[in-house]
């Protein structure tokens, strides 16, 4: 029962690296461009996801290692600093995205524009990972979260045509429009098969100390926690494709976004929706900030834990501080979350294969693993993720140009 | 032993489970009649930026000069004092003396402890 009870950790990885500011947005621009034809987008990105965390998370609780250190020592450091380059940039940027989307939901609730909240809002995420154990930001971010299900019940009160969500679960091909239609599936997968997400879940179960024993939790966790995501983002999309494309609104900021919620629900659907996107955002902003510290410090050997004092490990603590600090420079400066959150999604794309190529070997490492290497299925649907990252990584970029 | 598979990257752990970093380097001592002998571990300094290239190495030299605990050497450690290999590499050794926490113990007296509730980095 207490190993269950671990499922917070699946459903605030879930609620902070899915439902959080890029896959609303890319969810309800698909939803509002498309109708339902790009539900089979989150469907791919939610089966990847799964695949991927359950990998990290039986990494961790087998080899005691995380994905970050054993790709160190395995790859050596030339190939470990330039993920590192990579993943921080990108992950760096997500998270002016979402301290931007809690500014935004702020805004929405108060009427005070979205700058004047980049330095309380960072001051309180920094406040939470200072003074905060792991378990405090585990189990809050994710039972504050448990409040975007309120999408779900936005969408069903829509009534949606069942037979034609179905339908938009297997790919199809527009009559027009194709290169914008390319162009937001890639962004939902980016959005979907987030690395940070990987990296704060491997680290999550060293935290949480979880032994080779919760290699079947693990399996239940990763996967219940990402259908939970995956749900919720179609849900988003279901909603867009209701509220928002009968009357041909195309999703270019926060605000529209809004419209999806108080289509259904007129009295709350506002106060839901804000709400909603602000614990999502938060759950997010720690999530992310956690897993660049988590980064360097297991790439560099230093000593790590949320539930350490900051002085027991300044350098972990010094690199989530700074990371926060900077990242609320450019929304003090007014920078539109929603541009810097389409960019990011992109760009995860672009760098997907250099996070995802380490877990074929990694899992199928007997020194790290031993018995519970990868099986046959694992080993597939790593390659066949490694395949589809590089086609996302070579599309991803001319698509933006093009159809972005 | 592989020194590149078992060895380089692997993570320190002192005689108390301390981490005190990876495995940047090793220093190898090959004399005109022996066999080539790995004498010591080579933590931190410019020792990882090297094996990027020597612009990154130069780079990290400038700004170790620059800021921090003016260390630029990287940690030596006697291949003697190697207890283990395994997953981790077990050292006799103690992080602190061995001055694998110069970085870790001048960012916290610096900066964490000065910023409230950063507590104390001073052991028990």
């Amino acid at each position: 029962m207490k190993k269950i009870l671990q499922i917070t950790l699946g459903i605030v990885t879930s609620v902070g690296g899915f439902l959080e500011i890029g896959s609303v947005t890319t969810a309800a621009q698909a939803g509002a461009a498309f109708g339902y034809q790009l539900l089979w987008a989150i469907l791919l990105g939610t089966l990847c996801l799964i695949f991927l965390v359950e990998m990290s998370g039986r990494l961790s609780a087998v080899s005691k290692h995380t994905i970050v250190e054993a790709m160190r020592e395995r790859f050596g450091f030339p190939f470990f600093f330039i993920v590192l380059v990579g993943m921080v940039l990108v992950a760096f940027l997500v998270l002016i995205a979402e301290l931007g989307g809690i500014g935004f939901s702020l805004q929405l609730l108060t009427g005070i524009g979205f700058p004047w909240w980049a330095v309380p809002v960072s001051l309180l995420v920094w406040l939470l990972m200072w003074k905060g154990t792991f378990g405090l930001i585990e189990n809050g971010a994710s039972l504050l979260g448990l409040v975007t299900i309120s999408f779900v019940v936005a969408a069903i009160r829509l009534h949606p045509d069942w037979s034609g969500v179905a339908a938009g679960l297997l790919p199809a091909m527009p009559q027009s429009d194709k290169a914008h239609y390319g162009f937001i599936a890639v962004s939902i997968m980016g959005a979907s098969i987030s690395p940070y997400l990987m990296y704060f879940y491997s680290s999550g179960a060293i935290e949480d100390k979880w032994d080779e024993t919760y290699v079947g939790v693990n399996r239940f966790i990763a996967g219940f926690g990402m259908t939970f995501g995956g749900f919720l983002s179609m849900a988003v999309l279901v909603a867009a494709a209701l509220a928002l494309q009968p009357r041909g609104i195309q999703v270019d900021d926060f605000h529209q976004s809004a419209l999806l919620m108080t289509t259904a629900l007129p009295r709350w659907g506002f106060y839901l929706f804000a709400i909603s996107m602000l614990f999502a955002c938060f759950g997010a902003a720690l999530e992310v900030s956690l897993a660049i510290a988590y980064f360097f410090a297991q790439g560099f050997g230093w000593n790590w834990g949320e539930d350490l004092e900051p002085s027991k490990d300044a350098r972990f603590s010094f690199v989530y501080t700074i990371i926060i600090l900077l990242a609320a420079v450019p929304l003090l400066f007014g920078i539109d979350p929603v541009k810097v959150t389409i960019m990011s999604m992109a760009l995860t794309a672009a760098t997907l294969p250099l996070a995802i190529i380490p877990f074929l070997f990694l899992l199928n490492d007997p020194i790290y693993m031993g018995k519970h290497r990868n099986g046959w299925l694992s080993n597939s649907v790593v390659a066949i993720i490694i395949v589809v990252s590089f086609v996302l990584a070579v599309i991803s970029i001319p698509l933006q140009i093009i159809g972005g | 032993m592989d020194l590149v598979r078992d060895v380089m990257d692997k993570k320190l752990v002192d005689r108390k489970d301390c981490e005190m970093g990876r495995v940047d380097g090793l220093v190898m001592h090959v004399g005109p009649s022996s066999q080539p002998r790995v004498t010591h571990i080579l933590v931190g300094g410019t020792t990882p930026w090297m094996r990027l290239g020597p612009v990154f190495s130069r780079i990290s030299a400038r700004l170790a000069r620059l800021w921090g605990p003016k260390r630029t050497e990287p940690v030596r450690i006697p291949w003697s004092r190697v207890k283990t290999v395994g997953k981790d590499i077990k050292l006799d050794v103690m992080a602190r003396e061995a001055g694998a926490l110069d970085w870790e113990i001048w960012i916290s007296r610096h900066i964490i402890e000065r910023i409230p509730g950063g507590g104390t980095e001073e052991e028990e």
